[in-house]
C-alpha cells in the first residue's frame, strides 16, 4: 500500500477469484444469449486488469479497446483502465499514450496526473536497471575478452 | 492491506493502527473534494474537477486520542455506471462516510439506497457517518440540518455538516468516524469479518441500486475449485 503520492488504487489490489468468476459469467452468459452489455464487458474488462495474471489483462486491455473504439459515451474510464493496463503489463509507452489522451481531455484529472508519475517512475526505474544491465554485459563482455587475450597470449 | 493489520491491540505508541475509510453517496456531492479538502488543503473548482473513475484512493495519517492512525481512505465513483465494481471495495472498511449535497434534495433522499447497499456488503459494527456537503450554498439549500440529523439519528449513525470549498467541518468529519471506531473495539478484533450475503439482508426488500451485480451473491460452487490466485 503506498503511503504517499503517486498511487493508483486499482493497481495495488485485485479481486477474488470468486468476484472475478462472477463478472466473468455474467460476461459469458450474455456472449451465449449473443447480446453483450456494455456495463458488462466494462466491468468483466476492469475485473480482468486488475487481476495479478498477465493472461487476464491482456485480455482486459484487448476488451476495454474494443469498447473505447465502440462506445464514444465510456471513452474517459476505458482510457484510464487502458492506461492501467498497459502499465501494469510493462507497456509504459502504450501507458502514457491513453493517460495522455485522457490528461488532453481533462488536464487537472487527479487520478490520470497520479497515473502519470507512476508511469514515469517506472519508466526511469527501467532505464537505469537497463542501463546497469548494459554496464554489466559491458563488464562481463571486457573480463571475457582479457581471458581470450591472456589465453591467445601463453 | 489495511483490513488484515488489526494493529490496535498493539500496545506500542509508535506503531500506527492502521483504519480503512470509505466514502460513498450520489455523484457530484463533493466526496472527491471533501477527501482533497481533508489531505491536501486544497479545493478544485467544480470546473477543474472530474468525475472519479472506478475509485480514488489516498493515505493519511493523524492522531487521535493520542494515537497515530494511518488512514487509508477509498473515494468511490458516485456514477451509477461503476456501481458493481465500487461494491468490492467495502470489504474490510471499518468506517463509511456517506456524502449527500444539502442543496440537492435527490441526493439525500437516496441515501436510503445507499444504507441498504451498506446493509449487503458491510457488518453492522461498521462505523458510519453521514456528511451533509456543501454548506457554502446556503442560499440554495434544499434539505435542512434538523432533517440530515433526524434522518441520521433513525439510522443511528453520526451527522455533521460540512464544506469541502470552505472547509468547515471537514476535519471534524474524519476525526469523528477514526474517534468512534477506535471507540469499537469489535472493529479490532482479529476475526475476518464476512459480508452478509445478500439473500440474508434486508429482509427480502432487497432494494440494490439498478446496473449492480452482487460480487458477494454467488454460492459455494466454485469454491473447491477456485484457489487464490494471488
Amino acid at each position: 500500500m503506498p503511503s504517499e503520492l503517486p498511487y493508483a488504487a486499482d493497481a495495488e489490489e485485485s479481486l477474488s477469484y470468486d468476484e472475478l468468476q462472477v463478472l466473468r459469467r455474467q460476461y459469458e452468459k450474455e456472449v451465449a444469449q449473443s447480446h453483450v452489455t456494455v456495463q458488462t464487458t466494462f466491468n468483466f474488462a476492469w475485473g480482468l486488469v486488475k487481476s495479478p495474471v498477465k493472461d487476464d489483462q491482456v485480455e482486459g486491455v484487448k476488451l476495454l479497446g474494443e469498447l473505447y473504439r465502440n462506445e464514444p459515451a465510456r471513452r474517459r474510464e476505458c482510457l484510464y483502465y487502458l492506461a492501467l493496463g498497459h502499465y501494469k503489463l510493462g507497456n509504459y509507452e502504450q501507458a502514457r499514450r491513453f493517460n495522455d489522451l485522457l490528461l488532453g481531455k481533462e488536464p487537472t484529472n487527479l487520478q490520470a496526473q497520479s497515473l502519470a508519475s507512476l508511469i514515469e517512475r517506472k519508466v526511469t526505474q527501467e532505464g537505469y536497471i537497463g542501463m546497469a544491465i548494459a554496464g554489466g554485459a559491458a563488464a562481463l563482455g571486457t573480463i571475457l575478452l582479457a581471458a581470450i587475450i591472456r589465453r591467445a597470449h601463453k | 492491506m489495511a483490513s488484515t493489520s488489526t494493529a490496535a491491540g498493539s500496545s506500542k505508541p509508535s506503531t500506527p493502527v492502521n483504519v480503512k475509510l470509505l466514502l460513498i453517496g450520489n455523484s457530484s456531492v463533493g466526496k472527491s473534494s471533501l477527501l482533497l479538502r481533508f489531505s491536501d488543503e486544497q479545493w478544485l473548482p467544480e470546473d477543474e474537477s472530474s468525475a472519479t473513475i472506478g475509485v480514488d484512493f489516498r493515505v493519511h495519517k493523524m492522531d487521535v486520542k493520542g494515537k497515530k492512525v494511518k488512514l487509508s481512505i477509498w473515494d468511490t465513483a458516485g456514477q451509477e455506471r461503476f456501481r458493481t465494481i465500487t461494491s468490492s471495495y467495502y470489504r474490510g472498511a471499518q468506517g463509511i462516510i456517506l456524502v449527500y449535497d444539502v442543496s440537492n434534495r435527490e441526493t439525500f433522499d437516496a441515501l436510503p439506497r445507499w444504507f441498504s447497499e451498506l446493509e449487503t456488503y458491510v457488518s453492522d459494527a461498521v462505523v458510519k457517518i453521514i456528511v451533509g456537503n456543501k454548506v457554502d450554498k446556503e442560499f440554495s439549500r434544499q434539505v435542512s440540518f434538523t432533517e440530515g440529523q433526524q434522518f441520521a439519528t433513525r439510522m443511528n449513525c453520526l451527522f455533521i455538516e460540512a464544506s469541502a470549498k470552505t472547509a468547515v467541518g471537514v476535519r471534524d468529519a474524519f476525526q469523528e468516524v477514526v474517534t468512534k471506531i477506535l471507540d469499537t473495539p469489535e472493529l479490532w478484533q482479529p476475526v475476518t469479518q464476512k459480508p452478509k450475503s445478500s439473500s440474508s439482508s434486508a429482509g427480502g426488500q432487497n432494494q440494490t441500486m439498478p446496473g449492480s451485480v452482487n460480487l458477494h451473491d454467488e454460492g459455494g460452487a466454485e469454491e473447491a475449485g477456485g484457489g487464490c490466485m494471488c
